[in-house]
C-alpha cells in the first residue's frame, strides 16, 4: 500500500520536470533518481505518519499485548502471570465455550447463504430496466446503511419480543411462541433475520457484477434457444462468480465477528449478555463475558486469537476452493 | 505537484505539521483525563453507581446539595443497571481510569481489595471522614483485614416483596415465622385465585438460597469455597423445576423479555425475593402497591437473615482522596441527604440520617416497620463470608437457574455446571 501511495504522484512529477533534460522516453540518470526517490519516500511516509502512528498505537500494539495476555492469567487488576497454554486447554474443555462455537457456526452457516441468496435475487430484479429503478435500489440498500447501529438492534428486539408484532402475527396463525427473544432456540433466528435484512451491501456488489456481463452472450444464447434459467446457470452465474466469491468471503468473515446486534438483542440493559440460556451467545459475546464480566482478560485474549486463527483458516479454504468454481476471464476484455 | 519542488517541500512540511498536531492533541487529551479542570482550585471527582432511574434523580439532588456546600468540588455522575455497572467499572478500572468514588457491596470487597480500593483509614485519621455515629455496628461492614474499603450508606435485608392487591385477592397474609410449606401453599393459591404466577424466579437468587442454607446451619460461601453440597442444590433446584412447570413460578421466557423491568412490576408474578428497599423502585416502576412479607423459615423461627449494606468506596487511583473522603462523609452524615434519599438504598446507616428521615409515605413506612420487625423478632445474625469470585458465582447461579427454568438443562446438568463454574471462579 505504501508504495502505491508514494509513487503515483511522484512519477507524474518526475515525468514533468525530467522532460526538458532527457527528452521523452529517455530514462533519468540513476544517481539522480535515487536521491529524488529517497526524498519522495520520506515525503510519502510523512504523509502517512498519522496513519502509521494510529496503526502502531491502536492496532499493532494492542494486538501484541493481547497475544502476550493469551498465555497469561490476567484479571485486569493484578500483574499477568504466565501460564503457557492453560487458557487454550481450559477453553476446549469448557462446555459454554463449545456452545458459543456451535451458536456462531449456526449463525454463519445459516445466515450468510440466506443473506447472499436474497442479495442476489434482489440484484437480479433490480438489474432489469424499469421505471423507478433508482428509487428501488436506494430503498433496498437503505437497511444496510443503518443496519449495524445499536438503535436498529433495539428496534429488532422490540419487534421479536413477547406480544410484539411478530408474536401477534404468529398468533393469527395459531402459533404461540411467546416471543423469539425470550426463547433460547428462536432468538438466534431473530439475529439471522437481522443480518439477512441488511443484504444491501452484497446486493450492490452483485448488481455491479451483473451489469458487467456482456449483452452479446445473452443475445447469442437467445439465438441458440437457451431459456432464462439455462442462461442464468450457464452465463450469469459463471460470469459473476468472482463477485460471488468476493461476497461469500466478505460476508463469512463478517458473520464470524457478529457482536453488537447479538449483545443488544440478547441482553441489553440489566440482563444476561447472551440471551436466555445463552441462546444468542455467539463467540464474541462469550469472549466479552469472560473478559469484562468475569475479569479473565487472559482467557478472553486467547479466545480472540483462536477466533482469528479460525477465520484465517476459513478464508484459506475459501481461497483454495475458488480454483474449482470461480471463473476469471482470460486476458480480460 | 504540478509546480515542482517548492510545492512539494511545502506539502511535506504541512504533513509533518499535521502529524505533530495529531500527536500533540493526543498528549493534551491524556493530560486532561487525569487533571482537575480549571486552575482556580476547583476539583472534579467522578461518582458512579448502579440503580434505576428514580435513584439517579434522588442522587442528583443530593449532589446539588453537596456542590453548594463545597463549591470547589464538582461531581460528575454515571449510573447503570447492576450487571452493566460492573462491566463498565472493570473496563474503566483496568484502563487505570475508574470513577473516584462509587457504590459498592460486600460481595465485591475481596475482589477489588488488593489493587482497586482505597484504604480510607488515612482519611479518617486526617479528619476528612467521620466513622462515628453508625447504627447497628455498620461502621465495621466495609472493613476487610483491617482496611476500610467501604463506608455503608444504608442497611437492608432480604424480604419477600409482594404485590399487595394480588396477595389480598388470594387471601394470604404471611406472618413472621411462616414456613416453606406455608409458602408453597401460598404460591399455589396466588396461581389458582389470581391467575398469576406466585413468584418471579426465586431459585436463581443467590442471596435467598444463602438464607435457606443458613436456616439449616450452612451458608452459600465459606472463606474459600462453596458451603453446600451438590445434593443440597439438587434438592433446591428439583423443587424449582416442578414450580416452573406447574406455573407457581413465572415463565422465565417472559421474565427475560421484560428486562430491565422486574417480573413483579411487570405483573408476571405476585411476589419476588429481593432486598427490602426494592419496594421504592417497584413503586415508581409498576402500577400496583407493593409490600413486604417475611422470609419463610424451616423451623418456624430462624430466617437466616443478616443486614446487608450498600457502601461508598473510593478508588485507589483517585488523585483527590481528600475530596472523595469529604464527599463520602457528606453523603453518609448530612441529614438533608437522608430526607432526599428516603430508604432507596436501605435504612440510612448513621443515626443522624436515620433520625432526620421519618417516613411519611406508606412505602418507606413499610420498610421501616419491616426492619423493626426483624430486630424485634431477633432473627438477624452475623453475615457469612463472601470470598473473591462471589460475584461470578452469583451471576452463574442466576444464569444457570434461568437455563433450568427454560428447560435447557436438567437438574443434574445444572448442578454440575454450577459447581464447575464456581470452582473456577473461586480458585482464581
Amino acid at each position: 500500500m505504501g508504495t502505491a501511495v508514494t509513487h503515483a504522484p511522484a512519477t507524474e512529477a518526475r515525468a514533468k520536470d525530467s522532460e526538458p533534460r532527457h527528452g521523452p522516453g529517455t530514462p533519468p540518470r540513476p544517481a539522480d533518481l535515487k536521491r529524488r526517490g529517497r526524498r519522495e519516500n520520506l515525503a510519502g511516509y510523512l504523509f502517512m505518519s498519522p496513519w502509521i502512528a494510529g496503526f502502531l498505537l491502536l492496532t499493532a500494539g494492542p494486538m501484541a499485548a493481547s497475544l502476550y495476555f493469551a498465555f497469561t492469567d490476567y484479571n485486569l487488576f493484578d500483574a499477568p502471570r504466565w501460564i503457557g497454554l492453560d487458557n487454550f486447554s481450559e477453553m476446549l474443555g469448557d462446555p459454554r465455550w463449545r456452545h458459543s462455537v456451535r451458536v456462531t457456526l449456526w449463525y454463519v452457516v445459516v445466515g450468510t447463504p440466506v443473506k447472499l441468496l436474497v442479495a442476489l435475487g434482489v440484484a437480479l430484479l433490480l438489474a432489469q430496466k424499469r421505471r423507478g429503478q433508482a428509487f428501488y435500489r436506494a430503498a433496498f440498500y437503505a437497511p444496510s446503511l443503518i443496519g449495524a447501529s445499536v438503535s436498529v438492534a433495539i428496534v429488532w428486539k422490540a419487534i421479536f419480543s413477547d406480544d410484539a408484532i411478530v408474536d401477534r402475527t404468529q398468533k393469527v396463525f395459531g402459533i404461540d411462541a411467546g416471543g423469539w427473544t425470550g426463547d433460547p432456540d428462536l432468538i438466534i433466528y431473530s439475529l439471522v433475520a437481522l443480518t439477512v435484512w441488511q443484504f444491501g451491501a452484497p446486493m450492490v456488489i452483485f448488481l455491479a457484477g451483473l451489469k458487467q456481463v456482456p449483452r452479446e452472450l445473452y443475445e447469442a444464447a437467445d439465438v441458440d434457444g437457451a431459456g432464462k434459467l439455462r442462461q442464468f446457470w450457464k452465463i450469469t452465474l459463471p460470469m459473476i462468480s468472482p463477485v460471488l466469491f468476493f461476497n461469500v468471503l466478505l460476508e463469512t468473515i463478517h458473520s464470524f465477528q457478529i457482536f453488537s446486534s447479538a449483545y443488544i438483542v440478547g441482553g441489553g440493559a440489566g440482563g444476561n449478555a447472551c440471551g436466555p440460556a445463552d441462546g444468542s451467545m455467539v463467540y464474541t459475546c462469550y469472549l466479552y463475558v469472560q473478559g469484562f464480566e468475569n475479569s479473565r482478560m487472559g482467557l478472553a485474549s486467547a479466545m480472540a486469537w483462536m477466533l482469528l486463527v479460525a477465520v484465517a483458516l476459513v478464508t484459506a479454504v475459501l481461497f483454495w476452493s475458488q480454483k474449482r468454481w470461480v471463473h476469471y476471464e482470460e486476458g480480460g476484455r | 505537484m504540478q509546480q515542482g519542488k517548492g510545492v512539494e517541500r511545502r506539502a511535506v512540511l504541512k504533513a509533518a505539521g499535521a502529524s505533530l498536531a495529531v500527536t500533540g492533541l493526543g498528549v493534551t487529551a491524556t493530560a486532561c483525563g487525569g487533571g482537575s479542570g480549571p486552575g482556580d482550585g476547583t476539583v472534579t471527582i467522578r461518582y458512579a453507581w448502579w440503580g434505576a432511574e428514580d435513584r439517579a434523580q434522588r442522587i442528583n439532588k443530593t449532589i446539588d446539595l453537596f456542590e453548594k456546600k463545597y463549591p470547589k468540588i464538582k461531581v460528575k455522575t454515571d449510573f447503570q443497571p447492576y450487571t452493566d455497572f460492573w462491566k463498565k467499572f472493570n473496563t474503566q478500572a483496568s484502563g487505570g481510569n475508574p470513577p473516584d468514588v462509587f457504590q459498592n457491596a460486600v460481595g465485591f470487597l475481596r475482589k477489588y481489595d488488593a489493587n482497586v480500593l482505597l484504604d480510607l483509614h488515612e482519611q479518617v485519621k486526617a479528619g476528612h471522614l467521620r466513622m462515628e455515629g453508625f447504627r447497628a455496628g455498620l461502621e465495621k461492614f466495609g472493613e476487610i483485614d483491617g482496611k476500610l474499603l467501604g463506608v455503608p450508606v444504608g442497611s437492608n435485608s432480604m424480604a419477600l416483596v409482594i404485590d399487595k392487591p394480588v396477595y389480598a385477592r388470594a387471601g394470604i397474609n404471611p406472618e413472621m415465622g411462616w414456613t416453606w410449606d406455608d409458602f408453597d401453599e401460598a404460591m399455589a393459591r396466588v396461581r389458582d385465585r389470581t391467575g398469576r404466577a406466585g413468584d418471579s424466579g426465586m431459585y436463581g437468587v443467590m442471596y435467598l438460597y444463602d438464607l435457606y442454607l443458613r436456616q439449616n446451619g450452612k451458608a452459600f460461601f465459606t472463606e474459600d469455597g462453596l458451603g453446600f453440597t451438590e445434593g443440597d442444590l439438587t434438592r433446591w433446584w428439583t423443587k424449582a423445576e416442578k414450580g416452573v412447570r406447574s406455573g407457581l413460578f413465572a415463565d422465565p421466557k417472559k421474565v427475560a423479555q421484560i428486562k430491565p423491568k422486574s417480573a413483579l412490576s411487570a405483573e408476571l408474578a405476585g411476589s419476588e425475593f429481593t432486598w427490602d428497599n426494592f419496594t421504592v423502585r417497584y413503586t415508581s416502576e409498576g402500577r400496583s402497591e407493593y409490600g413486604l412479607a417475611p422470609i419463610p423459615t424451616t423451623d418456624g423461627k430462624r430466617t437466616g437473615q443478616y443486614l446487608g449494606s450498600l457502601m461508598l468506596s473510593a478508588s485507589k487511583r483517585t488523585q483527590h482522596p481528600v475530596e472523595v473522603a469529604k464527599f463520602i462523609d457528606f453523603m453518609v452524615h448530612d441529614p438533608e441527604v437522608a430526607t432526599i434519599m428516603g430508604y432507596d438504598r436501605g435504612v440510612p446507616a448513621t443515626t443522624a440520617q436515620y433520625e432526620a428521615y421519618r417516613p411519611t409515605d406508606p412505602v418507606n413506612k413499610a420498610i421501616a416497620a419491616y426492619e423493626e420487625s426483624l430486630v424485634k423478632a431477633g432473627v438477624l445474625e452475623p453475615i457469612t463470608p463472601h470470598p473473591n469470585g462471589a460475584d461470578i458465582c452469583e451471576a452463574a447461579f442466576l444464569r444457570i437457574g434461568e437455563e433450568l427454568g427454560l428447560g435447557k438443562r436438567s437438574v443434574g446438568e445444572a448442578v454440575e455446571q454450577f459447581f464447575n463454574e464456581s470452582k473456577t471462579a473461586l480458585s482464581s
